[in-house]
């Protein structure tokens, strides 16, 4: 006789993995009534189809794949979720609504490349502040400080995993370097006019 | 009584060895060939070289999170967090669940990295091997500090050519004091900014710079091919396994040796929870060990035990093993068993951008760095604090990962990422870390682990001799790579390290002129319950600052061959 997260694994093997490890793990929780620090997240569809817009254009495709080519939409959902906590999912959340509330995918080209130009720039200046909180909490001595206020800005979030996901990324980096997996050698050379990084 | 007589043979042999990482794994192999019947208890699971590195060959984009430790792994491998890399995705599967194992910070932090697997940490360290040097054996002596080793270099020399052969180590003889040369298979190359700034340090600060000394095979000889080991392929994911042996582990190198002896019995899932003390002959006479899965406890018995379960691993045992003899644990008549924890100290350099070099690139991916070894308080340099430190690092070009610092998205944006960035540099100090009676564990006299075993609280923290150490390794770290004119430096001294981060835990059962000032005497020989042996870092009386493994390497083999010399002589 197995136990219930052991059924539950399995019933998720079956059903083609649908239950992430947070959610077994909430499951888990439930079951043996312990506290543990488990942070719900999740997109509606309309939040998602911005996540893409905007994730298409920072990479977008051009001869090559894309942003949305390579799945980083739902890598960028898959990160947050399993990866960040309360205060990155509300600031996430935050900046994908004021895009919403904004009409960004009802707005030309030109016009949201105009609004994510803007929002760069502003970021500069909360990444300042966030920083500067950071280093205060650095010595341990008010983790509240951090954990209640806004996490790292929106736009710098979905900049870095929409990065991480594209450049690591099958598409991605057959799209963008020499992927060397096995280089069986090391060696100073010269860089030639155009060449692309090696990827190992 | 019912005793089922063919079970007892069966688990009486001429040696048993207590764990299979980078010592035990020696000690398997010395003691196997030189005749003896060996049983390495391990006591975590079964990994099998090469088809147990599960994630070895896997592509960036085969792990779920690129990588990243998930809210969950951040929970579990809590102390492991702190490293910055243990819990990545890629290799978690080879280091401890900290929740699961867990232990007491009670005084201090201190930061315990454990892998309960074949091969221990064997399969995860750092690979830099260096000799010690001979003021390295006579600090203590000069200093007044701790106890003088009873050991000096002449008596390790030997011993480091022996097992450097067998190893491989790949490294550049400089013909220096400080960093004794060694049987070296070929150096690793170097880039251009790298040989700049070799060039430059030299130059302006007399301060010689050399490729790390890497337990790497560059070029194998027959004593590693025979074992199945072939040459580094420069993919850099050491630390998920390597498929090609190219690296130094227990797995791809001393086991599959001592395998070969037929001599050999591996027990894994076997924790030993103590030594088994006999009275009358004042020796040992065995292990009792806890089945890690099903709790069932066994004896092994022999005539030599090497305790070999990593620094904290190892003395825990003595603590552990209680007789009317020893009621403070085996060999304590010193009280020196669980202090003096050494490490070496991180967490303190610099960084820095190069200008120009922007046609130079490399290929290939090296698992290694440049080293600059020990310069303060050697020769004429006097300090204020005593002892030294060396640095490993070195330049690379920026990669995608630039991107998000950036300004800008969009197509140019996205192409411009595909081009190697701007050269970067950075050298991270390890210091010497001075033995302190004050730093130490105990078992908890309240609180158990699942098997019923005391978890260990530690007390730890730097003295003044480290903390004024890092003002040097962060001022001179910055000054050399002004010296080589890069520019953008970068100094850093961060204050929240601990003791252990370095991964290279050693002390707590010293080696020492006398029973009354240490655990065990010249021959990592418990003083005086002779038959047991301990020859990983928990014997180590002072630290150096250059990375240990080597020195338990050779340290080992020396115990095995006096162990099997004295057993011969019917001395044990």
């Amino acid at each position: 006789m197995f136990n219930r997260r052991e059924a539950v694994s399995r019933i998720a093997m079956m059903v083609g993995g649908a239950f992430t490890a947070p959610t077994l793990f909430a499951m888990d929780v439930k079951e043996s009534g312990k506290f543990l620090n488990v942070d719900l997240f999740s997109l509606t569809d309309a939040q998602r189809q911005v996540v893409a817009a905007v994730a298409e254009h920072i990479i977008p495709k051009t001869n090559t794949a894309g942003a949305i080519d390579a799945g980083v939409p739902a890598f960028i959902e898959l990160m947050l979720k399993d990866c960040y906590k309360v205060p990155e999912h509300a600031s996430f959340l935050k900046g994908v609504n004021d895009l919403i509330k904004a009409k960004f995918l009802s707005q030309n080209q030109d016009g949201q490349v105009a609004v994510l130009t803007l929002l760069e720039s502003n970021t500069k200046d909360l990444m300042r502040n966030y920083q500067q909180r950071r280093m205060k909490v650095g010595d341990n001595v008010d983790k509240e400080t951090l954990e209640g206020a806004n996490g790292v800005p929106f736009w710098r979030l979905i900049k870095e995993l929409t990065l991480l996901g594209y450049y690591t990324s099958e598409k991605g980096i057959e799209a963008s370097f020499v992927y060397q997996p096995i280089p069986g050698k090391f060696e100073a050379t010269k860089l030639l006019p155009g060449q692309k990084s090696f990827q190992y | 009584m019912n005793i089922n007589i063919d079970a007892i043979k069966g688990q009486t042999f001429d040696a048993i060895v207590v764990g299979s990482g980078i010592s035990g794994g020696w000690a398997a192999k010395e003691l196997t060939e030189k005749g003896l019947k060996v049983a390495v208890i391990e006591r975590g699971r079964e990994i099998k070289h090469i088809e147990g590195y599960e994630t070895a060959m896997k592509h960036p984009w085969e792990f779920e999170h690129r990588g990243r430790p998930t809210n969950m792994a951040a929970e579990e491998y809590w102390a492991g967090m702190r490293t910055g890399y243990t819990p990545n995705e890629e290799h978690r599967y080879l280091f401890e669940n900290d929740k699961q194992n867990p232990y007491i910070e009670k005084k201090g932090g201190f930061d315990w990295t454990r892998a309960y697997h074949t091969g221990g940490k064997s399969l995860l360290w750092g690979r830099h091997s260096y000799r010690w040097n001979k003021q390295d054996f006579e600090a203590n002596a000069k200093d007044g500090i701790g106890t003088d080793w009873p050991i000096r270099y002449e008596d390790m020399a030997p011993w480091y050519s022996y097992v450097e052969k067998f190893a491989g180590i790949s490294g550049q003889a400089e013909g220096l004091d400080v960093l004794p040369d060694g049987e070296f298979q070929p150096a690793m190359a170097i880039t251009a900014p790298e040989m700049h700034f070799k060039n430059e340090v030299s130059k302006k600060l007399g301060r010689p710079v050399t490729l790390g000394r890497v337990a790497h095979l560059t070029n194998p000889e027959k004593v590693h091919t025979d074992l199945g080991r072939s040459s580094c392929n420069y993919r850099n994911k050491c630390m998920r396994g390597c498929p090609y042996g190219a690296y130094f582990s227990s797995l791809s190198a001393t086991l599959p040796a001592a395998m070969r002896t037929k001599r050999l019995t591996m027990v894994h899932n076997s924790i030993v929870s103590e030594i088994i003390y006999d009275e009358a002959s004042q020796k040992a006479k065995g292990v009792r060990v806890i089945d890690q899965n099903t709790m069932e406890v066994r004896e092994y018995f022999a005539k030599i035990i090497f305790v070999n379960a990593g620094a904290i691993g190892s003395t825990s045992i003595l603590m552990n093993s209680k007789s009317s003899r020893y009621q403070n644990g085996l060999g304590n008549d010193s009280d020196q068993l669980g202090r003096n924890i050494m490490d070496h100290h991180l967490g303190v350099g610099a960084s820095a951008t190069v200008e120009g070099f922007m046609d130079d690139y490399m290929f290939g991916n090296r698992p290694n760095s440049l080293y600059i070894p020990r310069f303060r308080n050697w020769g004429n340099d006097k300090r204020d604090y005593i002892r030294g430190f060396g640095y490993q690092g070195g330049a690379s070009r920026d990669g995608w990962g630039r991107g998000t610092g950036m300004d800008g998205f969009g197509a140019t944006f996205k192409e411009s990422l595909t081009q190697p960035g701007q050269w970067n540099v950075g050298f991270g100090g390890f210091g010497e870390i001075l033995p302190d009676p004050n730093n130490r564990f105990q078992l908890s006299k309240t609180v158990k682990d699942k098997w019923g075993l005391p978890v260990l609280e530690f007390e730890t923290s730097f003295g003044s001799n480290e903390l004024k150490m890092r003002e040097d390794m962060m001022h001179d770290a910055a000054e050399m790579l002004e010296a080589a004119g890069f520019k953008n430096i970068n100094a850093y001294n961060k204050s929240d390290t601990h003791i252990g981060l370095g991964i290279h835990e050693m002390g707590t059962a010293r080696m020492g002129t006398s029973v009354k000032n240490s655990i065990v005497n010249k021959h990592n020989q418990v003083h005086e319950v002779k038959n047991v042996f301990m020859t990983d870092g928990a014997a180590m009386a002072s630290a150096s600052c250059v990375n240990p493994s080597l020195t338990y390497m050779a340290m080992t083999a020396r115990a095995a061959d006096f162990a099997v010399s004295e057993l011969k002589k019917k001395n044990l």
